[in-house]
């Protein structure tokens, strides 16, 4: 990988968004909606493979009422977000979340195919 | 078998009392039975165990179950008590390599025992239920989900620090059902050769692992590359004809002892892999025909050579596993 990524150092959850700062002292925001909507999971990742059904996907997480989800460690890689409505699978790995802190589309703009079903 | 205390009762017919279930309905609720019974065993014996570690791979052929058994028997050998699970159910290979070829299993009161193989691992697979071992099993998938639900829930594993679950190449049924049964699973190990289509399917399951919200604890390449050694003259320049007609050239000590590593299935792409994918990459391990020969005579390189490099590297990537399921924060990470 080309790109050198700093290390994620601090999240705050706020009403709407995290915080996050990284150890070279870059500081972002992502929205709930954002990261919900980049969601890895098998379920949630073919949706955003065609226009109409990714905007379906990002009305039904908008539709949900804001709160500050619990956010856990994935060994030392990446980081799972647990809402209390809507998926809760996605492991999102730290490049995924630099992506999203970069407003980058951390797809790649590659459609989803290596599903498990 | 003492009558079953299984009775039914009718809400519209209070003066009848309890109604005797037929014997579908009494059928039912005992499978029923069982089924909860070995529900509450699988949440004991997780509970039990207290590092589950999955070994997949995207293809066949791969190096998985000399991985999986390397990884036991390289935690062994740092005193943690080891237990693996063979649930290739169609290719079932651990005991032999365990040196249990022909064991049958000890049934007691219903449990399973598991057998011991080399430096005390415990060791489960189909293999010990066949009668015949060039007997395929044709199974389909809810038989399958059953003996994989019975292999977890019906074993008396006793205390494990590891318990290291082989898997068959793919991502089917199998790693689905035991990340479903199985709490608290620590992550999975994707084992690959630098070859293209093997990389191609550690990818897919790369991305199976995250679709099972199960952590990949990192890839592992295998048959990383062949070492030659060899004695000529003192200082002098070697040339080694290599795959694909590439010339390698080394240069002997002063002793004359040469080394050339042949690249035989390329070189690196579990790594880049890896980092494609933002995983860890444990390590690699090199192409070594004394794990082919140890496979066959049922003596693991790891036990017939402790010293040796694919013991030393199989250690490395054993310390990579640790790091990644250490108790330990996964960083300074402040979350608030």
């Amino acid at each position: 990988m080309a790109e050198q990524m700093p290390t994620l150092v601090r999240i705050e959850r706020r009403e709407s968004d995290f915080h996050l700062t990284y150890d070279n002292e870059e500081e972002f925001s992502v929205t709930y909606h954002d990261l919900r909507h980049a969601c890895p999971c098998a379920n949630c990742s073919p949706l955003r493979n065609e226009d109409e059904t990714s905007l379906k996907l990002r009305e039904q997480v908008e539709s949900f009422k804001l709160h500050k989800p619990s956010v856990n460690p994935v060994g030392h890689y990446a980081l799972n977000f647990i809402w209390q409505n809507g998926c809760s699978n996605g492991i999102f790995r730290f490049e995924r979340i630099w992506a999203l802190a970069n407003r980058r589309d951390p797809d790649n703009g590659k459609p989803y195919v290596h599903g498990a079903w | 078998m003492a009558e079953s205390p299984i009775t039914t009762h009718d809400p519209k017919n209070e003066e009848q009392g309890p109604v005797a279930p037929s014997p579908q309905q009494k059928k039912e609720m005992e499978q029923n039975y069982a089924q909860m019974k070995r529900k509450m065993s699988m949440q004991e014996i997780g509970m039990k165990i207290k590092h589950k570690i999955m070994v997949l791979s995207g293809k066949g052929g791969v190096g998985k179950s000399t991985v999986s058994t390397g990884l036991a028997l390289s935690l062994a050998q740092q005193g943690h008590k080891v237990g693996i699970l063979d649930i290739d159910i169609t290719g079932p290979n651990v005991p032999k390599m365990m040196g249990l070829d022909g064991h049958k299993l000890h049934v007691e009161q219903g449990r399973i025992h598991p057998a011991k193989g080399h430096l005390g691992v415990k060791v489960i697979s189909m293999a010990f239920l066949l009668e015949d071992p060039d007997t395929p099993v044709v199974w389909r998938g809810p038989i399958k989900l059953g003996a994989i639900q019975q292999f977890i829930g019906d074993v008396e594993w006793g205390n494990l620090d590891y318990l290291i679950i082989d898997f068959p190449p793919g991502t089917s049924d199998e790693p689905l059902t035991v990340s479903q049964s199985l709490p608290n699973i620590d992550g999975m190990v994707i084992v690959t050769t630098p070859q293209s289509v093997a990389l191609l399917d550690s990818r897919k399951s790369i991305t199976f692992a995250e679709s099972l919200k199960v952590p990949v604890l990192g890839v592992v390449e295998n048959m990383s590359g062949y070492t030659i050694n060899g004695v000529t003259a003192a200082n002098s320049s070697v040339e080694i004809a290599g795959p694909g007609g590439k010339t390698i050239k080394s240069t002997s000590d002063e002793n004359g002892n040469f080394s050339v590593t042949l690249d035989i299935f390329k070189k690196g792409g579990g790594k880049s892999t890896a980092e494609d994918f933002g995983v860890p990459f444990l390590g690699a391990l090199p192409f070594d025909p004394g794990f082919v020969r140890g496979g066959d005579d049922g003596v693991h390189k790891i036990v017939s050579d402790p010293e040796g490099a694919s013991s030393i590297a199989f250690s490395a990537i054993v310390k990579a596993v640790q790091a990644q399921i250490s108790d330990k924060p996964a960083s300074s990470l402040e979350i608030i």
